[in-house]
């Protein structure tokens, strides 16, 4: 039973992982880690430039 | 598990998958449970990817996890990144899991289940899979290189050019025929239309909120999107029903294409973060959400096939798209079987998260996997629908009639039997005016997943909503390729501009991006509204044209695989990647050459101008059609020039690529690898 529920939140953890990397709050809290910085919406703003200018010069599937 | 177990196992998957394909090869006559497609598959995908694929990693390209990966070794928390395996898994099929795993299959039923189906698991597993698979691989120990330029290293520059040339061809093409599906599943539905015009606002107040009121809360915003989205399905049946808003939602195919059109070009030319980034956002999390939906939903309620194994058009006269099971089955489903797109993905992004080498096997080879079963799904949830009913949903008029009795007596008079009033029902069930005429897919697929999702709960009552809900989430992601595609058309095209003019590859130079953007915007457009005007349809031509150039895009990739294994001194391995090239090779050079040569004027491009040029010149076209005609003649020629374009581009890397591996394996040259060399991994087990 107890190894079920490890396992059942080793999985809700590597699910919510997804969502945040899907999602860029992962890269985000790497950038801000990078370049030693604290939340704030000028930090965002410029990981946004950064991030989206790069992701959106790859194609998407079709 | 002990040894004996694990053969045991196996053993018994093999037996299972065995008897399911029996089951779905050999039954006829009755309906067959969509189970016996989902346990064959699942088997077939099972073995494939513990034998196969474990053959390809172990002998092949003898993956090692000692060898530094370049997410390691230029880790820059930006791209380059060591990503646990499942996160880079759920990545890397977000990102090829598109429309065309969805809409493909959904046509090529008109074959019946059974061509399909198989193409689909025999496809993935020998072609597919194996080609994201071995790229995914080539670009991990390449620095994480584009296929061009892996392309121009490894073949020459001939192949890299002609690989840019050929993706900004294809992505073209391919932009205008999703856009085609979305016109056609919107036309005259102001439920749809209302509910996907609200994305676009809601994905602006997702931007502004993310950007301005709470930075970075990206999951917070996207929940707050997502309910507002379903909101809109809900105000979107209220404005279908009010006489005052129906009306300015209720858009001919030709408005639609014009807004489409439209919106494409802002959203090329805006700020990312403003609409692009959170429309994003959405689609990815509604993508992954309903897939797995669809998936619980098809185990739940385990629905019977209606379609039959065979359909009468295998002979080439479908009314879907004209042509024979061989090859055009092969060139409609291409998605889910073999694209050429995920070679692009996996020389993208993906390349620079892998941590460790081994980690390409369940991400390369298992996502596509992955979405080979999405494909799969696709089938089933379109062959659920009474075959009457799925014929009279993407017949274009120009085959079936003008009328819905006119449609429903051809359609029955195939042996299909549908008739007007149960088409009539079936609409005011799902809150549409008609669904006769409704080509491109897209409405027949959300048919269908609206019968399953209704049948886990809540039944005709609610039939309705899930329908939409359906058509939102094939629109909404299919818009985020219109405008990503768009963009990174406009990227393509300044950068072989930049060739002429440095000033006009700038990326940031306002008049070259707005010239950019609107050419890249006109060249899909013009395609678009030529598939809006087309009397059959669009899809008829629009469709195989996309599917011959994704294949012939597969090839190229194939052949850098190729190449590459030989440098690598594999060459006695080749055939694990030269068989599907040889496949692709035989599949597309013959659609391409019935596309533009074939004597009948539905499969043909030259003869069916040639028709209408006659038609013409005999003064039998009434005044009134006479600027039509001579545009659909113009538009069957560029069709023919297009695919021919194709068919040189591709054979001038096929030709060069056999150059090389003739030389190299003659000895008369030495096949220099261009790999980044050896580094000893130093990452720990806890940092993946």
């Amino acid at each position: 039973m107890r190894a079920l529920q490890q396992m059942g939140r080793q999985i809700g953890r590597t699910v919510m992982a997804l969502l945040r990397e899907l999602g860029d709050e992962n890269a985000y809290a790497r950038h801000l880690k990078i370049h030693g910085q604290k939340h704030s919406a000028a930090a965002w703003r410029h990981f946004q430039e950064e991030r989206l200018g790069r992701k959106y010069k790859n194609a998407k599937c079709c | 598990m002990p040894k004996i177990l694990g053969h045991i196992f196996w053993a018994a998957m093999a037996v299972l998958g065995a008897y399911g394909l029996g089951a779905i090869a050999l039954n006829r006559g009755e309906p067959i449970n969509s189970m016996w497609l989902v346990t064959a598959s699942a088997c077939v995908y099972l073995i494939g990817f513990r034998f196969y694929a474990k053959f390809i990693a172990t002998k092949v390209m003898a993956l090692d996890d000692t060898r530094a990966t370049p997410s390691e070794r230029l880790r820059d928390g930006h791209d380059f990144e060591p990503t646990n395996k499942w996160i880079v898994f759920g990545h890397h099929f977000a990102a090829i899991a598109g429309p065309g795993p969805l809409v493909g299959p959904t046509l090529a039923a008109q074959f019946g289940y059974l061509p399909g189906t198989l193409w689909i698991i025999v496809g993935a597993v020998l072609g597919g899979c194996v080609q994201d698979f071995v790229i995914l691989f080539c670009s991990i120990r390449r620095n994480g290189k584009s296929l061009g330029q892996m392309a121009r290293e490894e073949i020459g520059k001939v192949g890299g050019f002609t690989a840019l040339i050929t993706v900004l061809l294809i992505m073209i093409i391919l932009l205008a025929v999703v856009a085609l599906v979305v016109v056609n599943a919107l036309k005259g539905s102001p439920w749809g239309t209302f509910t996907i015009a609200a994305t676009m606002p809601i994905a602006v107040f997702m931007g502004i909120y993310l950007r301005f009121l709470r930075p970075g809360k990206v999951l917070e915003v996207s929940v707050l999107g997502f309910l507002l989205v379903m909101g809109s399905i809900f105000a979107g049946e209220w404005v279908a029903h009010s006489a005052g808003w129906a009306p300015w939602f209720t858009l001919s195919g030709m408005a639609l294409a014009i807004c489409v059109i439209v919106y494409g070009f802002f959203a090329s030319a805006l700020p990312v973060w403003l609409l692009l980034a959170p429309r994003d956002y959405l689609s990815t999390f509604v993508k992954l959400g309903v897939v797995l939906m669809l998936g619980v939903g098809i185990l739940f309620v385990r629905p019977e096939l209606q379609m039959p194994a065979f359909t009468r058009f295998v002979d080439g006269t479908g009314p879907i798209f004209a042509g024979k099971v061989f090859p055009f089955c092969f060139i409609t489903i291409a998605c889910g079987a073999i694209s050429g797109f995920h070679s692009l993905i996996s020389s993208g992004t993906t390349p620079k998260m892998i941590a460790k080498e081994w980690h390409a096997w369940p991400v390369g080879y298992g996502s596509m996997l992955l979405e080979s079963f999405v494909a799969i799904m696709a089938m089933i949830a379109a062959c659920v629908l009474e075959p009457g009913v799925f014929f009279a949903v993407n017949s274009p008029a120009g085959i079936v009639g003008a009328t819905p009795d006119l449609a429903v007596a051809t359609i029955s008079g195939w042996g299909f039997p549908v008739g007007a009033a149960t088409m009539a029902s079936l609409a005011q069930d799902v809150g549409e005016q008609s669904l006769f005429y409704r080509t491109g897919g897209a409405p027949s697929l959300a048919l269908g997943m609206a019968h399953i999702f209704a049948q886990s709960g809540g039944g005709r009552a609610i039939l309705g909503f899930w329908y939409h809900f359906a058509i939102m989430f094939e629109a909404l992601f299919i818009l985020t390729i219109i405008d990503a595609g768009t963009r990174v058309g406009r990227f393509m095209l300044q950068d072989l501009l930049g060739n002429l003019h440095p000033k006009l590859g700038q990326t940031g130079w306002m008049p070259g991006v707005i010239g950019a953007s609107a050419a890249v915007v006109l060249a899909w457009g013009y395609f678009l509204i030529q598939g809006v005007l087309d009397p059959l349809g669009g899809i008829n031509s629009l469709w195989p044209l996309f599917g011959i150039a994704n294949q012939l895009l597969a090839a190229i990739a194939l052949c850098v695989a190729t190449t590459i294994l030989i440098k690598m001194h594999r060459a006695r391995y080749m055939w694990i990647t030269c068989t599907p090239l040889a496949w692709l090779v035989v599949v597309c050079y013959t659609a391409a050459w019935q596309k533009i040569f074939s004597d009948l004027p539905r499969v043909g491009f030259l003869s069916l101008a040639a028709q209408l040029q006659s038609a013409l010149d005999a003064g039998k076209v009434p005044a009134a059609e006479m600027a039509a005609t001579q545009a659909q003649i113009f538009n069957n020629r560029l069709d023919a020039a297009v695919c021919a374009i194709f068919l040189v581009l591709v054979t001038t890397i096929l030709l060069d690529s056999v150059r090389l591996w003739y030389r190299i394996l003659g000895g008369a040259e030495e096949g220099k690898l261009v790999e980044s060399p050896y580094v000893l991994s130093q990452l720990r087990p806890e940092e993946v």
